[in-house]
């Protein structure tokens, strides 16, 4: 097993795939042609390339060749999702928390995912920043998965959950939709003057020497750099009526970026979404987990593609993660988009969202040697993927996919045969981690 | 096998009086002479050197000397070895041996369906931002204010041979400030080597309150790390001319930092698993502060690194026991199943990474101790045992326990081996201190000696015949009722359980808080240790995985609650009705 020093470069590696159908989504379809990976990047696109000495070939005859696919919304590879003990946890990184040991990361690849945005939870109206995370499955070193370069992102939350977890169960704010909007324009007002405040410090600290810096704070500093666009914004929201106050809010505070994540409504408000440069993250087709999401359609990503908002398919879920080409071709049967449209919504468009779109999301010279190569079309039901390949790297191949990958056995327990958990799927794993908060909290009982 | 300071007038008492006897009268009664010759020993004075058919005298405390011909004086008591060994005391390099468990008190105000009568709550707390001591933050805290020398930890490690310990106090992600202390005496303040030792940190959330997950601790170590380097340079600032500037504000937990921040003191990080070091690594890497790793269980794959930037670690002792599987009779003829087969081993190739961690640093030249923390006291010696048998020298193993924590703690000239002039800490066991028959008989602290009775021979093959189940084990001793208490942290859970003899097995039921009543699933019983487990519903199904040791009408031990964690329990026999 490779494992690497705390600082260490993740590998790269070199190959080139040969004669596939090459998915560029960006720039078109080519048939028959083939794709030289060079120490982790992409650096030829063409007909008959030949392998430099040493690099290994892969034969894509017959085969379809994608960008790796990315999802904008999940929480594997976390040990941590929701820091649920207060409605503002900004300073919070759930890229302290990455749990390289996580098989989800391993099954993802078997999906064809190979990078993917680390969320923090839906508990607090400003919940903790996000890590995206590149697919690096094999190494017990965390600090090898964070996308190098990759922008900072911060979640931020709506409506019921942030509204149950600290209205209904603590009865402090917020209580009600005006109490989210509440929560965040009090946060970016503090941010706005703890900013100040460090700025007038700089200012006459040479000059005035009883001057004193303010009392260093994570939070407000997080939140200032939300306020100076160095953080992205991506808000987990359903209704219209709240998305649009959040974009009014970011309007009023000059945020210029944001990502609304779920956005069930958006439909609704598509046009709005693509006046203000807003982007949606959806998923195709899943509703009615909570009431703020009875007002539902299948035909959302295509609405919305349609108004011109850069929009993502996201899994939210260590399951879809696995096949998101399932949940990018239910937009071809609600709502008619083309191929590349629809594969733009797993690949450039969570790009864009993520602010990574100059390094992978579609095959170009230039980009990260992150490929999936499926056996069949990827958005036909038939298509299966068989390799997965990260900087250069195959990190999944379907011919050589040992039973066991785990990379951390418990040695305690005896050995017993799998058994299938009990699936529940009815309600988003944002909330992961509130459940045994509130119990500790109140000793929730049924 | 109660060790007891040993005199001449104690022994008598102990011989002619009931066993009800005060410990604290026996405690109080002054040795007849403070000089001791162990006579006919074999002196392992450091790791890799022995002196056969040895004398060592030890004189107020101290060594006086040690080697072949050494002529005794006429005051020592003699001590007759012959067959024993003798070693330095074993220093613990980390512990919380002698500190009692703090009163924990409860996080949050009363909420919906609270349980009742589990203690008042105090309304009012904010859970986002509480006040430190809930939140876990205490780096002002020192052990030395801690200590209770009654305390059983102390005793039980003693009984081990192990004469020091580096103690940290017991909490959260900032419990306070360590101390090197001898585990023998009656008042703290002289158990006390080596105070402030170094400040203890470990990515455990508070409870119910911030900051709650690892991540918000990683985050509030960063901040308060940096608030220090702000109220110090404020302080600084104000000393040199207050005139017009705001008084600084004088924050206690803050101020612990300052020597870190002075690098005059390390922060002992305890990170046992492997995610958890490399965290505590990359904080190290962010903020510069003096790093010790302790604690560490699974640091195996950064043995290099580790040794690369030369930070001190303090291997764990609390080894993963595999559990074994009840012995299915009736599939006994059945085909074997190769994927379980595979798995097995792979987990069996795991608990060789666990057992063969001391050897691989040692194998790299790497200077370790090793710490109880977490470890049942019955299974230290085991374990050390079993990182022996997985290539861990016995040289290797002794520097563990002697040298290298006494180098690390600064205290060689006075602690870590067998010479003259050093503090009079000793272990003297029957056979060598390895041998799987080996004995510790002797034990001094400070030059006090405690003495543990040789087991009866005849008691062993009947105890393992019935671990083995070949004969009828004694059940009597555990049946009837026993309240028990589980130590959640922000709350206390009490119960009963009943234990019943189940056709010559034991069973029986126990209850939660709530009072109802369930039976115990799958009861195992070996020697004095008692598993079981059980599942309540608590909104969800929570499984729980009992683990109680019997000590007479005691028993403590803990509970696995699902994923919240490992707690405490302990209990006693209820009186018959």
């Amino acid at each position: 097993m490779l494992v690497l020093g705390l600082n260490a470069q993740a590998s790269k590696g070199s190959l080139l795939i040969k004669n596939g159908t090459v998915l560029t989504v960006t720039k078109g379809t080519l048939e028959g042609s083939d794709v030289l990976i060079e120490n982790g990047k992409i650096t030829k696109i063409g007909k008959s390339l030949s392998a430099p000495a040493g690099v290994k070939t892969i034969d894509a005859t017959g085969k379809y060749v994608m960008p790796g696919i990315i999802d904008a919304h999940s929480h594997i590879a976390i040990d941590a999702v929701n820091e649920a003990t207060n409605p503002v946890t900004a300073e919070v990184a759930v890229g302290d928390a990455i749990d390289p040991m996580d098989i989800s990361i391993y099954r993802a690849l078997a999906g064809g995912t190979t990078a993917s945005h680390a969320m923090h939870g839906s508990a607090n109206a400003i919940g903790g920043q996000c890590q995206t995370i590149k697919h690096r499955f094999g190494t017990l070193n965390p600090n090898e998965y964070p996308m190098e370069g990759a922008p900072r992102t911060i979640k931020f939350a709506l409506g019921e959950n942030p509204t149950r977890v600290h209205g209904i169960g603590r009865g402090i704010v917020p209580r009600t939709r005006m109490g989210v909007e509440f929560v965040i324009r009090k946060s970016f007002s503090e941010a706005k003057a703890y900013d100040e405040a460090w700025k007038k410090y700089n200012a006459e600290k040479a000059s005035k020497p009883t001057a004193l810096p303010p009392k260093y704070d994570r939070r407000l500093e997080t939140l200032a750099a939300v306020l100076n666009g160095q953080i992205l914004i991506h808000c987990h929201s359903y209704r219209a009526d709240e998305i649009l106050m959040l974009m009014d809010v970011c309007k009023d505070f000059g945020v210029k970026k944001i990502t609304f994540q779920h956005v069930n409504e958006g439909f609704k408000v598509a046009p709005e979404l693509a006046a203000f440069g807003a982007s949606a993250s959806v998923f195709a087709d899943w509703w009615a987990y909570k009431f703020e999401v009875y007002y539902s359609t299948a035909y959302n990503a295509a609405i919305l593609t349609k108004n011109g908002v850069v929009t993502s398919i996201n899994s939210d879920d260590a399951g879809y993660i696995r096949h998101l080409y399932h949940e990018a071709a239910k937009t071809q049967y609600y709502g008619g988009l083309t191929d590349d449209e629809a594969l733009a919504l797993i690949t450039i468009n969570p790009a864009k969202q993520l602010g990574v779109e100059n390094r992978i999301g579609s095959l170009e010279v230039g980009k990260d040697g992150d490929v999936a190569i499926f056996d069949g079309h990827p958005l036909s039901v038939y298509g299966v993927p068989v390799f997965s390949i990260v900087d250069g790297i195959v990190r999944f191949d379907r011919a050589n996919d040992p039973d066991d990958m785990r990379l951390d056995v418990d040695p305690i327990r005896a050995t017993t045969t799998f058994q299938m958990a009990a699936g529940h799927h009815n309600h988003d794993r944002c909330m992961q981690g509130v459940q045994e908060a509130m119990e500790q909290l109140f000793q929730l009982k049924n | 096998m109660k060790g007891l300071p040993l005199t001449f007038t104690a022994m008598l008492c102990i011989w002619c009086l009931s066993t009800g006897l005060a410990q604290s009268s026996e405690e109080a009664l002054k040795p007849i002479t403070r000089t001791y010759a162990l006579k006919n020993v074999t002196i392992v004075t450091k790791p890799g050197q022995t002196i056969q058919n040895g004398t060592v005298i030890v004189k107020d405390g101290l060594i006086h000397s040690a080697g072949q011909n050494v002529s005794i004086p006429a005051d020592a008591k003699i001590i007759p070895a012959d067959s024993m060994f003798v070693y330095a005391g074993f220093i613990d390099a980390l512990s919380n041996a002698g500190i009692p468990r703090p009163e924990v008190r409860p996080a949050t105000g009363g909420g919906p369906g609270g349980g009742g009568g589990q203690g008042q709550r105090p309304t009012g707390i904010n859970p986002g931002a509480p006040p430190n001591d809930l939140a876990g933050i205490q780096p002002e805290q020192n052990a030395r204010e801690l200590i209770k020398p009654s305390e059983k930890s102390i005793e039980d490690l003693r009984k081990l041979g192990f004469t020091n310990a580096h103690v940290a106090p017991i909490g959260r992600m900032l419990p306070g400030n360590s101390a090197l202390i001898s585990l023998g005496g009656s008042v703290a303040d002289n158990m006390v080597v080596k105070d402030n030792f170094a400040m203890i940190s470990q990515l455990v959330g508070a409870q119910g309150v911030y900051p709650q997950t690892v991540i918000a601790v990683m985050s509030k170590f960063r901040e308060l790390y940096k608030q220090a380097e702000q109220a110090k340079a404020h302080e600084k600032m104000y000393a040199a001319n207050p005139a017009g500037m705001a008084r600084p504000a004088g924050d206690r937990s803050l101020q612990a930092f300052y020597p870190v921040l002075d690098k005059q003191r390390s922060i002992c990080f305890v990170a046992p698993d492997l995610k958890s070091i490399y965290r505590v690594l990359a904080l190290q890497q962010e903020l510069k502060f003096p790093l010790i790793l302790g604690g560490l269980r699974q640091a195996w794959p950064l043995v290099d690194q580790l040794k690369a930037q030369n930070i001190p670690v303090i291997l764990s002792l609390d080894l993963p026991k595999m559990e074994k599987k009840e012995p299915a009779k009736k599939d006994s003829t059945a085909a074997k199943d190769p994927e379980l087969e595979r798995l097995e081993k792979r987990r069996a190739d795991e608990m060789k990474l666990y057992e063969t961690q001391a050897a691989a640093f040692a194998g790299k030249g790497i200077n370790f101790g090793f710490s109880s923390l977490n470890a049942k006291t019955a299974d230290i010696r085991e374990a050390m045992r079993r990182m022996v048998k997985a290539g861990l020298k016995e040289d290797q193993a002794l520097a563990a326990l002697t040298t290298a924590p006494a180098a690390m703690f600064g205290v060689s000239q006075t602690m870590g081996t067998v010479e003259k002039g050093k503090i009079a800490n000793l272990v003297v066991s029957k056979k060598s201190y390895f041998d799987e028959k080996s004995e510790v008989r002797y034990v001094f602290v400070d030059g006090t000696l405690y003495e543990y009775e040789a087991s009866a021979p005849a008691a062993r093959p009947g105890a393992a015949a019935a671990g083995r189940g070949a004969a009828p084990a004694d059940l009597s001793k555990f049946l009837g009722k026993w309240s028990y208490t589980i130590d959640a942290g922000d709350q206390v859970f009490k119960g009963t359980i009943t234990l019943t003899d189940d056709g010559g097995k034991i069973g029986g039921s126990w209850t939660g808080a709530d009072g109802q009543s369930q039976s115990l699933s799958s009861p195992v019983l070996k020697g004095n240790d008692l598993t079981f487990n059980s599942t309540v519903n608590m909104g969800q199904e929570l499984s729980l995985d009992f683990n109680l040791t019997f000590d007479g009408t005691k028993f403590s031990g803990k509970v696995k609650a699902g994923d919240f964690g490992v707690f405490p329990i302990e209990g006693s026999k209820e009186p018959r009705d």
